[in-house]
């Protein structure tokens, strides 16, 4: 959304407003999204390093005596922060030892143990990779889709109740559960899509409108017939059956590793998305609509067919992530907390992705690795460091990667919208 | 403060491997009228932002009366007496005259206190110093054009500018308003302040100037005064080769009615009528132009003709075909060629390549789509013929569009919609912004596809442009048509068309 939005309507160099901070945003931006995110990830350990220090009792102590044994308080201090960050290393990329235990003694408790992090980073993966697909098609045409929450309720309702009701094959049933679950997501966003295209209102209160919506309606379709789970008090739906669950990638090895066919799945999306941006007519309208909205108007753009179209691949995209994580991950029903948070992060795997297919992708393996590492962490760590230090590394990250373009972006628009006008009385105030 | 003598010295700007000002020495005596001419990307507009303080120079020096000066940013720029008036206007449509002028500097008595008649009081003083006639409570955006620039030059002196800059000033005048600025400026040069003139006008040139400085590619490549040169001396000079300022074209051929407007109503987007019951017609193989200061209502009469504004009442039809409130597409369909007046807002999609802008309206077509899959090969390789057909200088056409200087991007808009089957040509200020050699370039299609029978419609608020292109000149003022002329009608009479006079009173000599 924000980087392919808008134009730059001046020749010469965005002076306006020249504020250092903004110089700085503008450098961030023009640098290779790869030496950034590197770079934003750097910053971010380094924050995260200053939380461990300051939440662990006996590290602050320490700093007591740094004039009388530096060398000891310093030592003190990168132990156990590189201990730490070793646990996210290991719990959300790979953990070289049990690796090589497997390697050794090739069983299917070493393996289970080797292979847990990466199963786990993929499984947390999936839904990111699905869903910031989807948010990334609106925010290409300039729509901002926040309703991510929403549609994956939309998705997963859809899912699981074709999981429950329906009999058939697996593959039948496998399949009836995705279009289930794309027509869910898209249904959702298709009421602020016409609302959008039919009267102008914004997508981004509608949106955020439905996930209230959303959300309520499954605390309620869960305590009622036919969703309910009979004897539940606490709400829950039933079970989408074993013959409609996604089947585990490493089922064979251990039925702990949930890692499923949904990732699989979701590198078909990717492939599909690109060719859809890239190749197809459509795609290349959506962008048009999303870049220069005037220019598509004067091309013969209909910005009315095209709004519809990008939130409705938008949702169906969002549905399907809703799918995959109802019937891929256990428990494989929705209670009231279904989803978590999946809907507003993809929105931040979309930014950080730069809306590019490739770039939501691993935008999403690192999301997914630091969830997975920082849940490890929080088990393993001898200093009790909590998973939110996880979350606080992916705030940093995102905050580096993302502001500047937001901020370049709002810039700019206010310099085209003001014609400079804010230079002019800078540049007459006396 | 004292007249002051400005000059600049060994100005170098790089902007990455670009040279936008290589060298430049440049004087402004006490009291001239200093013309600085040049194409777009001359780098005139960078030189004066640099003097103006808003971009920082590599290497180079700024004196004031003969002492060096350091500008950082506007601010510094008029502490040094250095005052620029922007072609886009800065000021606050809903406030006064004297709100806007002192805005930035307001006079505090008492603090906090805005003390408006004081202000009101030093404007009527400053405008009567420089025989600027402005009201000072006026709402500023109820003046017409002429009046709003005559604030900016006024926000200006109230600042005690000694070097005024005017970038492009006459660009949204007519003729007469052009007249009267040029009379603000002689009597400003006669109190002993000196003005920075930049203009792409050659005959505004040789009518004011007192010394004439040409830049081309960053470099100053003369410096001359009005008695030692012409008109086509100074256009060779710009372009570095003699150019044709005249279109050289036959008399045309007209044929039958593509276009007919008859009695058209079209609402602007805060609901004011702003066409009011137009009529014209356009035959095949002709080039009829619409003359008039921006604003008159030709921007919606545009939008109304392509589709991208609904017609209140009227019809508008081509080749017999009703095409008054039918979508965009239908429109370009029906054979219709649309070069929009704001190349980067309507015509351009700036973040894609030359390649992609090229098909922007022709991406259904069976050449470059099939099965709703873009034919990439295929787009690419028209991008590449385009490239070497229109002369877009670019190193190749994957580059995006926003990389290309104005008048390359217009060949871009030009060269998509020449490569459709035409009947059909509507222009909207084809010219704007562009350098010599890109006008000569772009009216030679213009009439290169009249000869071929398309119907042309040139909207322009360029008189030259107007009278050097049109087989029939229309002129428009408050959305309504003064009358249908010939282009060898003087210059006098159209300039008081476009002030509202209408034709036969004109012709009659009846008119003021």
């Amino acid at each position: 959304m924000l980087d392919v939005a808008g134009g730059d309507h001046d020749s010469g160099p965005p002076t306006t407003g020249s504020s250092v901070l903004l110089r700085v945003a503008i450098r961030i931006r023009a640098a290779s999204t790869l030496k950034v995110t590197a770079l934003a990830f750097v910053v971010g350990l380094a924050f995260g390093a200053l939380l461990i220090i300051l939440t662990t009792p006996a590290l602050l102590r320490s700093w007591g005596g740094l004039f009388s044994h530096p060398g000891g308080t310093i030592a003190l201090n990168a132990k156990s922060i590189w201990g730490d960050y070793e646990l996210l290393f290991c719990g959300g990329v790979f953990d070289p030892r049990a690796v090589w235990a497997a390697i050794q003694h090739s069983n299917n408790a070493n393996w289970t143990t080797a292979l847990s992090p990466l199963s786990s980073t993929l499984t947390f993966a999936t839904p990111l990779i699905l869903a910031g697909l989807g948010l990334a098609v609106g925010f290409r045409t300039n729509l901002f889709d926040i309703g991510g929450q929403g549609q994956l309720i939309g998705g997963a309702l859809g899912a699981v109740y074709v999981g429950f009701t329906v009999h058939a094959p697996a593959p039948v049933l496998v399949l009836l559960e995705v279009l289930a679950g794309i027509a869910g997501g898209l249904l959702v966003a298709a009421i602020p899509a016409l609302l959008k295209a039919f009267s102008g209102a914004h997508e981004v209160i509608t949106t955020m409108m439905m996930n209230y919506a959303m959300l309520n309606l499954l605390v309620y379709l869960v305590s009622v017939s036919p969703f309910q789970r009979p004897g539940q008090q606490q709400g829950e739906s039933k079970s989408i059956v074993p013959a409609g669950q996604l089947p585990k990638l490493f089922g064979s090895i251990s039925s702990s590793l949930q890692v499923n066919a949904g990732f699989l799945i979701a590198l078909v999306a990717v492939g599909a998305v690109a060719w859809f941006l890239n190749r197809s007519t459509l795609g290349f309208e959506l962008q048009m609509v999303g870049a220069n909205p005037d220019a598509a108007k004067t091309a013969g753009v209909s910005s009315r067919r095209v709004i519809i179209i990008a939130l409705c691949i938008a949702g169906a995209l969002v549905g399907l992530a809703g799918m995959a994580q109802v019937s891929g991950v256990d428990p494989p029903y929705v209670s009231p907390a279904y989803g978590g948070t999946i809907g507003f992060d993809a929105i931040v795997v979309a930014l950080l992705g730069r809306n590019r297919p490739l770039g939501v992708l691993f935008a999403a393996l690192l999301f997914g690795a630091l969830d997975a590492g920082g849940h490890f962490m929080q088990v393993n760590s001898p200093t009790n460091i909590d998973y939110s230090l996880a979350l606080v590394i992916q705030a940093v990250i995102v905050f580096c990667v993302a502001t500047p373009a937001l901020m370049v972006a709002l810039f700019r628009l206010r310099a085209s919208a003001t014609t400079q006008a804010g230079l002019a009385s800078g540049g007459w105030a006396k | 403060m004292p007249p002051m003598k400005l000059e600049l010295r060994g100005i170098t700007k790089r902007f990455g491997s670009l040279v936008a000002n290589r060298d430049v020495n440049l004087t402004i005596e006490p009291g001239e009228i200093h013309c600085l001419l040049g194409e777009n990307g001359a780098g005139k507009s960078t030189l004066m932002n640099v003097l103006f303080g808003m971009v920082s120079m590599n290497e180079g020096e700024i004196l004031v009366n003969d002492e060096r000066v350091v500008i950082k940013d506007p601010k510094d720029a008029v502490a040094n007496g250095i005052g620029m008036v922007h072609q886009h206007f800065m000021l606050v449509p809903v406030f006064t005259v004297a709100e806007n002028v002192v805005l930035g500097a307001e006079p505090v008595r008492p603090w906090p206190f805005l003390d408006r008649i004081g202000a009101a009081r030093e404007i009527r003083e400053v405008s009567r110093r420089y025989g600027l006639d402005v009201d000072p409570d006026a709402v500023v955006e109820n003046l017409p054009i002429g009046m709003q620039q005559r604030v900016e030059i006024l926000k200006a002196l109230d600042r005690d500018v000694e070097v005024l800059i005017l970038d492009e000033p006459t660009a949204v005048l007519t003729p007469q308003e052009a007249e009267a600025l040029f009379g603000i400026m002689r009597s400003l040069t006669a109190q002993g302040k000196s003005i920075v003139f930049i203009t792409h006008k050659l005959k505004e040139v040789l009518a004011i100037a007192d010394r004439i400085t040409v830049m081309r590619l960053g470099e100053v490549v003369a410096t001359t005064t009005p008695a030692e040169t012409t008109e086509s001396a100074l256009a060779a000079l710009m372009v570095g080769r003699s150019v044709n300022l005249v279109v050289d074209k036959a008399p045309a051929r007209p044929r039958d009615v593509v276009l007919a407007v008859d009695d058209v109503y079209v609402e602007d987007d805060r609901g004011l009528t702003s066409v009011r019951g137009l009529s014209l017609s356009v035959h095949a193989g002709e080039i009829l132009a619409i003359a008039g200061v921006q604003g008159n209502g030709q921007t919606e009469l545009v939008e109304a003709l392509t589709g991208l504004r609904s017609v209140a009442s009227g019809s508008i039809s081509i080749r017999g075909r009703n095409v008054a409130n039918r979508s965009v597409r239908s429109v370009l369909h029906a054979g219709v060629g649309h070069i929009p007046e704001d190349r980067q807002r309507n015509g351009l999609v700036l973040t894609m390549s030359i390649d992609d802008n090229l098909v922007l309206d022709l991406q259904h077509d069976p050449r470059f789509s099939r099965f709703g899959m873009r034919n990439l090969k295929a787009i690419h390789e028209n991008g590449a013929r385009r490239l070497e057909e229109f002369d877009i200088r670019a190193a190749n056409s994957a580059v995006l569009v926003s990389t290309l200087s104005g008048g390359n991007q217009q060949k871009v808009v030009v060269a998509r919609e020449l490569s459709r089957d035409l009947h059909l040509l509507i222009c909207s200020q084809p010219t704007r912004g562009l350098d010599v050699g890109s006008i000569e370039y772009v009216h030679r299609e213009i009439v290169r596809n009249r000869d071929a029978g398309v119907a042309v419609l040139v909207i322009s608020s360029e008189l030259d442009e107007v009278t050097a292109l049109a087989d029939r000149i229309a002129v428009m003022f408050g959305g309504r048509l003064m009358g249908i002329v010939p282009p060898s009608t003087s210059r006098d009479q159209l300039g008081l068309m476009m002030a509202g006079s209408d034709h036969e009173l004109v012709a009659a000599g009846a008119a003021p």
